[in-house]
Formats: structure tokens, sequence, C-alpha cells
């Protein structure tokens, strides 16, 4: 596949889906993850979209911690334990 | 509201004060994502707490404490707030095909992967994210809060959510490209792509 033919062929899409999870840090195979690693390597188009999931990936981890529990929150709970 | 739970020890309640009130962060950020509103998010966790603390014998000690508490918290927001809740525009995750980010960025701008930075995803703040999160169908923003934000394995959301861990990958996949497709979205709504009108790039 060609940097002009950007679409899905059906060995990308599963390709793509594979990758995913190794993305997600979940164990896979390592025959798996070696297929996966070498369908990225020679498809241009399949390595763009693996970026860009882990780019995706990064951007929504930053709301991690972002809305802490408000304090008046944290003591009401505290004091229903304290209390129990 | 807290009534002594008849067999819980001293020790017990010193061992939920250390460890699960610390979660209160984590727990309180994936509330707020899943009710998608401060005052409903205060009543999800305390109701979370209060029916952990209850039930703290029944933790078994050395096993996953976050994974149990948010097992709670999901089952008392899909038992009492998902019901006040309106669901956004409803997505009926079969009919639609998935949206395809890269093909919106190449149709944006063909050279646009040919610099480092990404200039879509580096434009967009935090706000825009927890919008385009928000406007998710409730049980692909529920894959995309346990996975993406809080970093639970398919398997501790296997059980979270009480699927089957197939199920799980299908909901993470599709939660994804729903995402990524309002997250294109708020990118035009903020003029920085002009790129073609929702819902017309597919793959």
């Amino acid at each position: 596949m060609s940097e002009d033919h950007p679409s899905l062929g059906h060995d990308c899409k599963e390709v793509l889906e594979r990758a995913q999870v190794f993305l997600d840090g979940e164990l896979l195979e390592e025959s798996e993850r070696l297929e996966i690693q070498e369908h990225l390597e020679r498809c241009g188009p399949c390595y763009k979209r693996y970026g860009l999931e882990r780019e995706v990936k990064v951007l929504i981890a930053r709301l991690r911690g972002a809305q802490p529990c408000p304090r008046e929150l944290r003591s009401r709970i505290q004091e229903l334990i304290d209390r129990s | 509201m807290a009534e002594q739970p008849a067999d819980l020890t001293e020790q017990d309640k010193r061992r939920f004060q250390e460890n699960a009130l610390p979660l209160l962060d984590s727990l309180y950020g994936a509330a707020l994502r899943m009710t998608r509103n401060p005052a409903d998010a205060e009543d999800l966790v305390q109701e979370t707490m209060l029916r952990a603390y209850r039930a703290f014998r029944s933790f078994e000690p050395g096993t996953n404490l976050k994974a149990w508490l948010f097992r709670i918290l999901t089952n008392a927001y899909i038992n009492t707030y998902r019901k006040r809740q309106r669901e956004p525009r409803k997505v009926s995750s079969d009919e639609v095909e998935e949206f395809d980010l890269y093909q919106a960025l190449k149709d944006h701008d063909p050279q646009w992967d040919e610099t480092p930075e990404n200039i879509v995803l580096d434009a967009l703040v935090d706000s825009d994210i927890i919008e385009a999160i928000d406007e998710l169908p409730e049980q692909f923003r529920m894959a995309v809060i346990l996975s993406d934000i809080e970093g639970f394995s398919y398997a501790e959301m296997a059980d979270i959510m009480g699927v089957p861990m197939g199920t799980v990958m299908s909901r993470l996949h599709r939660g994804r490209k729903a995402l990524q497709e309002r997250l294109w979205d708020k990118a035009r709504e903020r003029g920085i792509v002009k790129g073609p009108r929702e819902g017309s790039v597919r793959r």
C-alpha cells in the first residue's frame, strides 16, 4: 500500500485494531507483536494512524487528576466515616 | 447515614481511611465524566464511599482496591444516576461507519504529516476534550474514561463494567473513533481546521 492510496485494506484494519491493544499495554504474543511491527514498518498510512492513536491517547490522559475531589466533599466523607 | 457497619473493626476502619480515601481524586474525576455535572458527581462519590465502607469486609486485602471501588462507583451510577441523565445525541453504533482522523487530516492538509507537530491536536484545550468525552454515548464514554483516563487494563474494565473482554475492546475501539470525530468537530468549531462537515469523513 502506498502513500497515495491511504484507504484501509482488510489487513490494515485488523493490524490497527491489534496495534491499539499493544498501545494499551496489553500483552500480545511475540509473533503477533512482530507481525504488527512489520506491517507498520512497510505501510506508511498505518504507521501514521498508529501515531495518531498514540497522540490522542496522550491527549485524553491529560484529564487524569485535572479535576480533583472538592475539599468539602473530602471532609464530609472523612467525617461520615470517622463518626461511624 | 453512615451507620456503624456491625462487623467492621477499628483496624478495618483505619485500613479504609488509609487506602480508599487517597483514591477520592480518581473517583471524583471519573464520576464527573460519568454524570457530567458536579452536583451529581459529589452525590455519586459520597454514595460510593459509604457503600464501599459498609461492604469493606467483602474486599479481599491484597487485591485491587481501585478496581473494587470503581466497580461500586459504576454500579451506583448505572442504578441511580443514569436514570436522571439525559443522553446526548444517540449514536447507533452499528450503522455508523468509523471516523478516520488520518483521512480527515489528510483532506484538510495533504502535508500535515510532514511536520512533527500536530496542529490540530496541539491546539485543543482541556475543555474541548471534556466536551468531546461528555458527548459520547454512555458505554463508549465509560470505556474511554476507564482506559484512557484511569489506565485500567482490559481485564479490570471487564470486571468493573461487568461485560466480557471482547465487549470492552469493541466499546473502546468504537468509543475512540467516536471521540476522534468529536475532537475533529471541536477543532472545526474553533476554526482550527476548515475541514469537511461533521460526519462526512468515513472510511
